[in-house]
């Protein structure tokens, strides 16, 4: 079976603004697509409607076939759409091991640490944060909460997984363990959109971007379309953003993956 | 060895406690008793409102609320609700095999009105007998009121933020105190509500008899809720409830994006530890013989606040221990002395001290003292043991990340 | 009260009807993709005033919802609550006698007054701090206390301003010491949960005010006398539009105040006055606004924050201490005094929007008015006094559950 992940015409007001104008798209498979925008494009805002944190004004979001959108956040984890916050999120007064205990046993993969904790270990090996698996959450250096939140996610095991913003702030040798760990969700056939303002990255990783800007979507396609669009450039350059210095325009043509 | 000491200072204590009753020998036995009995009540209530607070993070001024609607349900099972074994004709009853559940009617703190089953007392034939409910079942009841507004509260504060949810809080246990003082045809106001105590008829425990008014069968009673409370929330924090309670208290958001359902849990840790509190309100009340609505002004709120920070929030062992401690501490207080040819009021300068105890533990103590003494013994048996690895293996560090 | 069972026929056809009316407003503005904002409001509104007469054409014309249609159902819904109190009661002193109202209303503007400035204490501190204050009634309590043993026992016979200023700056200098011993660690992030931490050590500090005036000045109730006595006086001779005597004022033989609390309400504008004054003229003020509007900001153009911190929770408690001074001559005064105002300042800050200043005070007025109607109209007067901290519950409940962010207060 495929996986799917179908959003149509999602709206969003808050009090009188259009956060979102009826957006559209359809994901599958082991797909990797960037979600790029300037800020305030409502990138975010669209992160937490498909997640459920959010209720969409209308529009339809069905993953895998099923319908999600009225679902609460919990209930949409468990039907397979995992995420990660723009501000780390771990659990600052739990062990790291106890903050990947906990999606493992709210899925109910799992009745005590026991039964997880082999898991566990693989997850924190391979992301090589398993010398401090019995550190507080807090004792953490910002890039390795990054790789906690990554490793949640892997014992969460959904088959979307949104990553907001994964590389801000990462140290480059934790960003090596990121790709890895890309690599890792994406050959095993799972679908996932990555937020970010690093281009050279989006570039890389991405087979295909969409782009907001106004609660639009402006452009979808594979990046070197994309980046040419006039649309897109517009959006970017007509709001000041340095394109040289987020790569758009330098990069090369046949960059991306 | 340093890790060990907690368990086996925990595993002698119990002993200590069980024991304590049949061997202490030095004076004032009743005394000394109804400190025990108090002490485990306030240890009840400081755990249970540890595991809403320290675990769940819902720091709800209501737990009293929680008690004192326990104890009132009790109060009014016990004054209105009678088992006879005749009808009475001129109350409202329902008949049960063979005996009648009789309603008597609610006359207030009036001296003159004579209610129904006094009316029926008079005509009745020799030898007809009356009993209240059930104790057990009188419990089960004030622990299901107790839930129940549990429900409802946890239902009506899931959204709300700390500040919120306080005030809220707040507001309901004042509402219920209004509402006790006001109501006196059934409450029966200031006065209090009197209640029977826990062994009407005394009871015999190995062939030996207690009165009704021994203390040593009330100490075993309130000892052994203590210990089931205390066995109850031991095994809440460390099983998955107890995980996802601290991964709600930490950030809300994250739990419910990795599938924790923080609506359940929230409504599940109030009303389990509203259920507990309200138990420790049925039987209190029944051993106090008189339940108040003084039992709900803040102050006993904030006593309880004050045994469960001074003894460590997140630690529902610690609460306990600090609630014993403290509650002992307040009573030794008691005693006024003369300073400077002025009598000091110690019932009150004892509470100042309290307030400032708490305020300096918050502030410099965060782990508060018992469970912060434990963390600090944890450390240095962590630490101890690292020394004896690092010297038992020649190469160091690198090798453990494997 | 002679027709309940009509009176809470009509209570229970309002909540049914409210109730419908939000969920089928709601999904009326859903499905017809519009703005569904204030939809449901609007909806238990429409509901609860008119029940299916308004709420039919509701959902067939869904219009957009004006302001007018935000506000006028309101009116409605409290109409039609007046309409049937009035008709199934109508022998109620609140119904029959037109003096006893405009008495009670007049009181409860003047007690809304002094309501609003306590709470105005509490809203400072939560937009400057971002904490709620769990101490505010202990400030409160101990205004009054300072001013009564001023008065009474250490200086009398002085002017009782006096002793007003002095209960000011005694709770300036215990709330600013406060703040900056207790409260700095919420600041740099020391404590892992701020909120939390703030609840309970001002509650602990609540706690240790209360019984160390307990322990300073007894349990017993003391009460200040009045701050001035009025001269025996009616114009014109008959009387028929001022008299006054030395408790109470009457005007137009229809308005009974008592003069206590007016002076209470006249000292609490002028010191409204002057914090108006102090927060929009002074550089200081200027300073603790562009706190609270923006914190970083604020920090740039060099003001400190440490010091902008310590300036409001004084102010904030100042406001406290000020409302209690000027109260005490009105009211009997204990050590626990200070538990009822403060619950009620913490519902009209969250009736008026968390930290909204201007909210604050209006939700005074309307607090004020409240209870006045409470106490005056509940068939049972001693019940009706017993009930007074329920009626700010019954207020809070609603607006938590219609509109969280309060009648004042900014998106969140």
């Amino acid at each position: 079976m495929t996986i799917t992940l179908e959003a149509n015409d999602i709206r969003k007001k808050f009090g009188g603004l259009q956060v979102l104008k009826g957006l559209s798209f359809r994901i599958e498979g082991p797909e990797l697509v960037g979600l790029i925008g300037p800020n305030g494009a409502g990138k975010t805002t669209l992160t937490n409607v498909l997640d459920g944190a959010i209720k969409p004004d209308s529009g339809i979001v069905r993953l895998n076939g099923q319908r999600i959108d009225p679902l609460a956040p919990y209930e949409v984890a468990r039907a397979g759409l995992g995420r990660t916050f723009q501000v780390t999120r771990a659990f600052r007064r739990m062990s790291v091991l106890e903050n990947l205990y906990v999606p493992a046993m709210a899925m109910g993969r799992a009745r005590s640490p026991r039964d997880c904790h082999d898991q566990a270990m693989e997850i924190l090996e391979f992301l090589t944060i398993d010398h401090l698996r019995n550190e507080y959450g807090r004792a953490l250096s910002g890039g390795q909460q990054k790789l906690l939140e990554l490793g949640r996610l892997l014992v969460l095991n959904p088959d979307v997984y949104i990553l907001d913003e994964p590389f801000a702030g990462v140290h480059p040798t934790l960003m090596a363990t990121i790709y890895k760990w890309i690599q890792r969700v994406n050959g095993q056939g799972k679908a996932i959109i990555l937020i970010s303002h690093q281009m050279e990255s989006i570039f890389t990783l991405c087979s295909r971007l969409l782009v907001l800007n106004y609660g639009d979507l402006i452009a979808d396609g594979v990046p070197s379309v994309v980046k040419n669009d006039p649309a897109v450039i517009e959006a970017y350059l007509g709001h000041d953003e340095d394109m040289s210095g987020t790569g758009m325009v330098s990069l090369k043509e046949d960059s991306h993956a | 060895m340093i890790r060990s000491l907690p368990n086996a200072l925990g595993a002698l204590g119990v002993a200590f406690l069980l024991g304590f009753p049949l061997l202490y020998a030095g004076g004032n036995y009743d005394y000394v008793m109804h400190l025990w009995i108090t002490a485990f009540f306030y240890a009840i209530l400081a755990s249970s409102w540890a595991l809403l607070a320290g675990y769940g993070g819902q720091f709800s001024f209501g737990h009293m609320a929680f008690m004192a609607l326990g104890a009132y349900s009790a109060g009014l099972l016990d004054n209105y609700v009678v088992l006879s074994s005749h009808a009475t004709g001129t109350c409202t009853e329902i008949g049960l095999f063979g005996s009648w559940l009789v309603l008597v009617d609610p006359t207030g703190v009036s001296t003159s009105a004579v209610n129904c089953l006094q009316q029926a007392r008079g005509v009745w034939p020799e030898g007809v007998t009356t009993s209240r409910l059930p104790l057990l079942l009188s419990i089960l009841i004030g622990a299901g009121v107790g839930g129940g507004f549990g429900w409802l509260i946890g239902t009506l504060v899931l959204r709300l933020r700390a500040a919120y949810l306080a005030l809220f809080t707040v507001g309901f246990s004042e509402i219920l105190r209004a509402a006790i003082s006001a109501e006196v045809w059934l409450t029966r106001g200031q006065a209090g509500l009197p209640m029977s105590p826990i062994f009407p008829e005394g009871v015999t425990i190995f062939g030996t008899f207690y009165a009704s008014n021994a203390k040593l069968p009330v100490y075993y009673v309130m000892l052994g809720l203590f210990l089931l409370t205390l066995v109850i929330l031991i095994s809440l924090a460390r099983s998955r409830i107890g995980l996802f309670l601290r991964a709600l208290r930490e950030d809300e958001d994250a739990a419910e994006a990795l599938g924790v359902d923080t609506v359940k849990y929230k409504r599940t840790v109030f009303v389990v530890t509203a259920m507990i509190a309200a138990t420790a309100g049925v039987v209190q009340g029944h051993y106090v013989g008189i339940i108040t609505p003084n039992t709900l002004i803040l102050l006993q709120m904030a006593l309880v606040i004050a045994m469960a920070v001074i003894g460590g929030l997140e630690n529902v062992v610690a609460a306990a221990v600090g609630a014993i401690i403290i509650s002992f501490g307040l009573e030794f207080l008691r005693n006024d002395f003369i300073i400077f040819g002025e009598r000091v009021d110690m019932s009150t300068w004892r509470l100042v001290f309290f307030g400032l105890l708490l305020m300096l533990t918050l502030r410099f103590l965060r782990n508060g003292v018992i469970h912060g003494g434990l963390l600090w013994l944890e450390r240095r048996a962590v630490g101890a043991e690292t020394v004896a690895k690092r010297r038992a293996t020649p190469k160091s560090g690198t090798e453990e990340a494997k | 009260m002679e027709h309940s069972l009509f009176f809470w026929s009509v209570m229970g056809w309002m909540v049914v009807w409210g109730a419908i009316g939000g969920t089928v407003t709601r999904h009326a503005y859903f499905m017809r993709d519009l703005d569904v904002t204030d939809a449901r409001r609007v909806g238990v509104a429409v509901g609860a005033a008119t029940g299916p007469f308004g709420l039919i054409p509701l959902y067939f014309k869904t219009p957009k919802l004006t302001r007018l249609w935000k506000v006028a159902p309101w009116f409605g819904v409290l109409g039609l609550f007046v309409l049937a109190f009035a008709l199934s009661d109508p022998g109620n002193v609140c119904v029959s006698s037109g003096s006893f109202l405009t008495s009670q209303i007049a009181n409860g503007l003047i007690m809304g007054t002094i309501y609003g400035l306590m709470a105005l204490g509490l809203a400072l501190i939560f937009s400057i701090i971002g904490i709620v204050s769990f101490s505010h009634g202990e400030f409160y309590m101990i205004g009054g206390m300072v001013v009564y043993y001023v008065t009474a026992v250490l200086l009398p016979g002085w002017n009782p301003l006096l002793a007003v200023l002095m209960a000011c700056a005694l709770t300036f200098c215990v709330g600013a010491l406060f703040e900056r011993a207790f409260l700095t660690p919420i600041y740099d992030g020391r404590v892992e949960r701020p909120i939390e931490y703030s609840i309970l050590v001002t509650f602990g500090l609540a706690f240790f005010l209360q019984y160390l005036v307990q322990g300073l000045g007894g349990a017993n109730p003391v009460k200040a006398d009045a701050f001035i006595e009025l001269p025996r006086w009616r114009w014109p001779a008959d009387g028929s539009v001022i008299v006054t005597s030395r408790a109470n004022i009457t005007l137009f033989d229809t308005i009974f105040v008592s003069t206590p609390r007016l002076m209470a309400a006249v000292v609490s504008i002028l010191a409204l006055a002057a914090l108006i004054w102090f927060l929009f003229r002074t550089w200081w003020g200027k300073a603790l606004r562009a706190v609270a509007q923006d914190r970083q900001a604020a920090a740039v153009t060099g003001i400190d924050p440490r010091i902008m911190n310590m300036l409001a929770f004084g102010l904030g408690c100042m406001l406290a201490g000020l409302a209690g001074a000027v109260l005490v001559q009105a009211f009997s005064w204990l050590p626990q005094t200070g538990t009822i105002p403060a619950l009620r300042s913490f519902v009209i800050i969250v009736l008026g929007g968390l930290g909204s200043l201007p909210g604050a005070f209006v939700g005074g007025i309307l607090m004020g008015m409240i209870e006045a109607a409470g106490a005056g109209c509940i068939p049972d007067p001693t019940r009706a006094a017993s009930y007074l901290p329920a009626y700010g519950m019954v207020v809070l409940t609603l607006v938590l559950l219609l509109k969280p962010t309060g009648l004042f207060g900014r998106k969140a």
